[in-house]
């Protein structure tokens, strides 16, 4: 009702209100400008494009593709990928091509070590932050600046440090011949801790968010009544951050699964595939092999399986945020 | 508050110091290296955490393509993929702040597509790798591939989402009074959003703007999948110096890490406070 008569009152006094000067223009564009639904369509248009003309019509063509043989070595244009329908043979295939599904085991062993790993240490780092003390802003910009550095400039790094000739190996008194990115078991290692080192302080910025949230007077009715600080972490911070610790951990894992920048840079997913994730593996099947139907295939199932646990995952949060 | 004890306080101190020095060991390493000539880039002889013979050469190689005493030269120095990086960035950051501003706008203030929120963050869940088939077939199509505008397009809709929720979290802290106010008293819709709302939510609005340029600096793989050589990005082009180079580039590596690293550093610790609402899409607030 108030928006009825306020656009109403728009619609009498136009832009004049404003300013005395600017002359009442009719047209288009300023019936437009007085309808707040109309503008808002105009204002929604640009996001809906992009994700008509990003989302859904690629969607749909990568679901055609998947169902063809199509490589882009084929000379055929990709809307007569048709003429090699395999009636889901892509499918099939992905169900039992065990590269793919090592590759998945791999990302899913960095996962969770890397992503419990960091959830421990940022729910440390946020605990000794939670109360005031002289130097806090400074060590608190120090230890977010990992997450900020370009990941692939952090592979870069831990290619450095896990050098034979580096400076872990000289640190610790281990010869040069102590490889790490190209030793089968040490290679996920170094990715699973640079992995960490970057995104650790992520967990801590959200986790020491959320337990700032904690009601300070509750703490200190705990502490009056004799509870112990373990106690009072364990019994009124821990339930309370629930939703956020919720949050944070379905964001890291949702982000760890495409981990791909750091060990891309680091091993090149070796020595042999002892670091090739996911994402690794599609980018070898779509540049080194060129078989776009296929990577088509995968690409549709990875993105229907994440979807449904990203989404069941938020709903849970938010509805523990909620209640 | 009760105050803790002088040791627990010493613990605490410890802690953190011992967690600044494992943050500052692998940066520190390659922040040093960049200065050292190349005798100190391994611990062959002896390791050095800080260059006994400070050099700028490794800046001067990647900027110039060939340096004093350098027995390679680079046919490709680094300002072709720092223009292409602060090009592409930019322009993804401006696309996708424009909209998302303008949508979420539209969301919260006219309850327009109410289902859109959830649509956007959609976009965010998947590895973009699982996507990028039909994204490449149709950027050949379009003759998108390797140019500024086909990688600023893709930048500005992988980081809409980002754009789009934050700007949302914004726009409800606006008390939609003051907009009731200004309406009743004669203002256009359009008038009320781009004189009153606007202005308000300006420092929100430049967050925003770091926080999406942050995020398409950082990209790796969509410039790795989109451009060849003419718009190559920064990170792209560190990968091109090993294959190049044949032996490892350690120094001008690092040369070329530090000057990469060094924008969304900057940014990121200028937008500190709102990180949190922009990496959990305004799920928290600080």
């Amino acid at each position: 009702m108030t928006d009825i008569i306020s656009t109403r009152v728009a619609d009498v006094s136009g832009d004049e209100a404003m300013d005395g000067k600017a002359p009442l223009r009719r047209g288009y564009w300023s019936a437009v400008a007085r309808d707040g639904r109309r503008l808002g369509k105009w204002f929604v248009a640009p996001t809906v494009i992009l994700l008509l003309f990003i989302v859904v019509f690629p969607l749909a063509m990568q679901l055609y593709l998947s169902f063809t043989w199509w490589t882009p070595l084929d000379g055929v244009r990709w809307y007569r990928a048709f003429e090699s329908f395999n009636a889901g043979d892509n499918y099939a295939r992905l169900a039992v091509d065990s590269a793919l599904w090592s590759a998945i085991w791999r990302t899913l062993v960095i996962m969770v070590f890397a992503v419990p790993a960091q959830f421990l240490l940022g729910l440390g780092l946020a605990y000794l932050f939670v109360d005031q003390f002289p130097g806090r802003k400074f060590f608190y910009s120090v230890l977010l600046t990992p997450m900020m550095i370009v990941p692939a400039v952090v592979g870069l790094m831990f290619f450095l440090v896990f050098q034979g000739t580096g400076p872990f190996n000289h640190t610790f008194g281990l010869p040069a011949s102590f490889t790490w990115l190209t030793d089968v078991h040490r290679a996920m290692l170094s990715v699973i801790i640079a992995d960490t080192w970057q995104w650790t302080p992520l967990m801590f910025l959200i986790l020491l968010s959320g337990m700032l949230a904690v009601p300070p007077d509750q703490l200190l009715a705990a502490r009056l009544l004799g509870g112990s600080s373990w106690q009072n972490f364990r019994k009124i911070i821990l339930p309370r951050m629930k939703p956020v610790i919720a949050i944070a951990l379905v964001l890291r894992s949702v982000e760890c699964f495409k981990i791909f920048d750091l060990n891309f840079v680091m091993t090149k997913g070796g020595p042999g595939v002892e670091t090739e994730t996911v994402s690794l593996y599609l980018y070898k099947k779509t540049f080194a092999d060129l078989d776009w139907a296929y990577v088509g295939a995968i690409g549709l199932v990875i993105l229907f399986v994440l979807s449904a646990i990203a989404a069941s995952g938020l709903a849970f949060a938010s509805k523990k945020a909620k209640g | 508050m009760v105050r803790p004890s002088p040791g627990a306080l010493a613990l605490k101190y410890a802690l953190i110091l011992f967690a600044c020095a494992i943050v500052a060991y692998p940066l520190l390493w390659m922040v040093t290296m960049a200065f050292k000539p190349y005798p100190e880039w391994t611990t062959g002889t002896g390791m050095t955490w800080f260059p006994k013979n400070p050099t700028l050469q490794n800046f001067e190689f990647i900027f110039f393509g060939h340096a004093k005493g350098a027995v390679v030269s680079l046919d490709r120095t680094i300002v072709g993929p720092l223009i292409a990086s602060i090009v592409t960035s930019v322009c993804g950051t401006a696309l996708a702040v424009v909209a998302g501003t303008l949508s979420s706008y539209a969301v919260v203030r006219y309850g327009i597509l109410s289902g859109l929120p959830l649509q956007v963050l959609q976009l965010r869940l998947f590895p973009p790798l699982a996507v990028m088939i039909p994204i490449m077939v149709m950027w050949a199509f379009l003759g998108a591939g390797d140019t500024w505008w086909g990688l600023s397009l893709i930048y500005g809709i992988v980081t809409l989402p980002f754009a789009f929720w934050l700007m949302k979290t914004f726009f409800e802290e606006v008390p939609i009074e003051i907009e009731d106010a200004a309406r009743v008293s004669g203002c256009s819709h359009w008038r009320v959003f781009y004189r009153i709302t606007l202005p308000i939510v300006a420092p929100g609005l430049a967050t925003c703007a770091l926080f999406v340029f942050i995020m398409n600096w950082s990209d790796y793989l969509l410039a790795l999948m989109l451009t060849q050589k003419n718009w190559m990005t920064l990170p792209v082009y560190m990968s091109t110096l090993t294959s190049a180079m044949g032996g490892q580039m350690y120094g001008v590596k690092s040369a070329l890490g530090l000057i990469a690293a060094i924008p969304p550093v900057v940014f990121g610790l200028l937008i500190q406070k709102h990180l949190v609402r922009g990496l959990t899409f305004g799920a928290l607030k600080q």
